[in-house]
């Protein structure tokens, strides 16, 4: 991890181009930099979760999950429980003299279905508990019992942080399945929790499937498939439903994305000779708008998270680049970084839905190897930051809280290909669901539960 | 296949027909188990004349087939294309040079152009380039009079290699347009024969 933390590079890209040609490692005019600004990470300890009546296993199981989640929420520093606290009223100076700051505990008591679990987050420096809820957990044989547990732990980042947890979500990707001889090929659609945990096939085709995106309630999936011949089509996720999206007679349809509101779709289509930009009202469904006209492919389209404009790919000048351009067409303006002589390569770009920052993967030469990079879209051509360097990155996408990103490594001497998500605040990697370079395409989630659809009503 | 087809004709044909067309010289009728009578005679020279016809449909048959096979390959003969271009190369364009007198001779066939790309680029853009490999060479075939109705194209993008390798040499493999003969494939007329 630290290596990976040194090898973080702010990539400059400046308007001099003639400058820096002789150094053929890097490309001219971007400079690298390694840039982190250092967090403060409040250290935290979680007590093993408490309860009289509940079986052992499900309080490990419990405990294991929410500590799991604090760790992968990188925003604190956890510390081990000695063994002298683990129990009996919690010892705000002793906890102090430890330096923990906060204290995590749960009572966890059977109930109907279920269990109810009284999680109560400590504030060691000021001596006083800080909030306490008690949530309706259901029985751990339900499917819905591990994403229960990641609401709680989510909660626990937002009252020590106020920001939202990332727990409770999933990830949602596709498997390229191997051949076996035959000329047809199958892919999947997998989901797999922000864990790396409770992965499932959520069904699959004799055919391509490509793309799948979250609609903004985390109820559907929108994905293409092309079974000879291209669809566009919207699965939900709890009945497995699955309907096609009538958008009219195409060669191609690839990169959907649901508009914020979820009221309309953008995708790109081939539907004479070349790929262009559509927009689809879903909620009414009619009113197909074509939103791009320029020479040359353009795909991967994803929204602002006001829905006033989108970003996506365009290969007017060649190779890709990312441009911005109004949510309904218009002026296009690029983000990723051009230099002339430099077959700069940008694409499948993802716009962070807490803020201005774009993802997308790339590389600034020929020689490269993609790399996931961020770019500000308030300020087009400023600055990219390079989240990775080692082995192939693609296809970064979001997670709620624009702070973390999933995305597909390739595979290097030491690590394995499949999926990862990495922070884009500490630089921290962590592997999400490993051991074949089958996945692809991962699209995150968003909150898909809180503590508050679990809490029960006050006495 | 033509040459062997008829040979099983023929010796099928021996015990009943005394006379095979090549060599013309006379073969030993076999040894008739009955005594020759009228009738029996006249329906040993219908059937003589039944398996020459059935020769010759065989032949005729076998000869359409192959020419429909051969027209097949020509028509499935993939074009290849250079690094990350949809733009048709000197081969490629003789490759589908080929391909034309056959659909002019042919009305009835249709195609499936299906473009590919090698696993550079990301998975999402060589979607896009091959499409626009399958619609170069749909629009070059249209440029010799060849109706684009009668040419579906589609993409496959990096997703379906011919060669599985990570070099040079399988990625001039896999960037490539694959031809589907979806109509009218049954019976191919050869022009000019």
């Amino acid at each position: 991890m630290r290596r990976l933390l040194a090898a973080l590079l702010t990539l400059l890209a400046c308007a001099a181009p003639a400058r820096a040609q002789q150094d053929t490692a890097r490309p001219p005019g971007i400079r690298l930099i390694t840039r982190y600004a250092p967090a403060t990470r409040p250290a935290l300890a979680i007590r093993p979760f408490a309860g009289a009546n509940a079986p052992a296993e499900v309080l490990d199981s419990l405990t294991t999950i929410v500590r799991r989640d604090l760790e992968y929420a990188d925003r604190f520093s956890l510390l081990q429980t000695p063994a002298a606290l683990a129990t009996g009223a919690v010892d705000y100076q002793q906890w102090n003299a430890l330096r923990v700051m906060y204290v995590v505990t749960g009572e966890l008591t059977p109930a109907a279905a279920g269990y109810e679990l009284e999680l109560v987050v400590h504030d060691v420096v000021y001596g006083k508990v800080r909030v306490s809820r008690r949530l309706r957990l259901p029985a751990e044989t339900s499917p819905a019992f591990r994403l229960a547990a990641h609401a709680a732990s989510d909660d626990v980042v937002r009252t020590i942080t106020g920001r939202p947890g990332i727990a409770a979500t999933r990830i949602a990707f596709t498997r390229q399945n191997p051949r076996a001889g035959g000329p047809t090929q199958t892919y999947d659609l997998l989901v797999v929790d922000s864990d790396g945990f409770g992965q499932r096939r959520l069904g699959g085709v004799a055919g391509l499937i490509f793309s799948p995106a979250w609609s903004p309630d985390g109820t559907r999936l929108l994905y293409t498939q092309n079974q000879g011949g291209w669809k566009l089509v919207e699965r939900d996720v709890a009945s497995g439903t699955v309907r096609t999206i009538d958008v009219g007679q195409a060669n191609m349809i690839t990169t959907p994305g649901y508009s914020p509101d979820g009221r309309r779709v953008a995708f790109a289509m081939w539907q004479t000779t070349a790929m262009e930009l559509y927009e689809y009202n879903l909620a009414e469904r009619c009113c197909l708008k074509r939103l791009t006209t320029v020479r040359g492919d353009d795909q991967s389209p994803t929204y602002s998270p006001d829905g006033s404009r989108i970003a996506f790919m365009a290969t007017r000048l060649g190779l890709p680049h990312i441009y911005v351009m109004p949510a309904n067409g218009g002026a296009q303006q690029r983000i990723s970084p051009y230099v002339h002589g430099q077959n700069g390569y940008y694409t499948s770009p993802d716009w962070s839905p807490t803020g201005t920052e774009i993802a997308f993967h790339g590389h600034w030469n020929s020689r490269g190897t993609y790399q996931i990079m961020i770019a500000d879209a308030a300020r087009p051509g400023a600055q990219i930051r390079q989240l990775t360097s080692e082995g192939a990155n693609e296809d970064p996408s979001w997670a709620p809280d624009g702070r973390h990103l999933v995305f597909t490594h390739a595979g290097v001497r030491g690590s394995s290909p499949g999926l990862y998500v990495v922070d884009t605040g500490t630089g921290t990697r962590r592997p999400l669901t490993t051991g074949t370079d089958a996945y692809r395409l991962a699209d995150w989630s968003p909150v898909l539960l809180t503590a508050a659809d679990l809490e029960v009503a006050g006495p | 296949m033509l040459r062997k087809a008829a040979l099983v004709l023929l010796i099928a044909g021996l015990p009943l027909a005394a006379c095979a067309k090549k060599p013309p010289a006379p073969v030993e009728p076999p040894k008739p188990t009955l005594p020759d009578t009228a009738g029996q005679g006249a329906a040993r020279e219908r059937a003589r004349q039944d398996s020459i016809a059935a020769a010759e449909r065989a032949r005729a048959e076998a000869a359409a087939r192959e020419a429909t096979a051969r027209a097949t390959a020509v028509l499935q003969e993939m074009v290849f294309f250079d690094y990350d271009v949809s733009e048709l190369r000197q081969d490629a364009q003789e490759a589908l040079g080929r391909k034309v007198p056959i659909l002019r001779a042919n009305a009835g066939i249709t195609l499936r152009v299906t473009g590919h790309a090698d696993e550079r680029g990301s998975l999402e853009y060589n979607l896009a380039l091959g499409m626009r490999r399958a619609q170069s060479v749909k629009d070059y075939l249209a440029g010799f009079g060849i109706d684009g109705a009668r040419i579906q194209i589609d993409s496959m993008g990096e997703d379906q290699p011919l060669d599985e390798g990570h070099d040079e040499a399988a990625w001039a493999k896999n960037r490539r347009a694959e031809f589907g003969i979806t109509g009218g494939g049954n019976a191919i007329t050869l022009p000019g024969s």
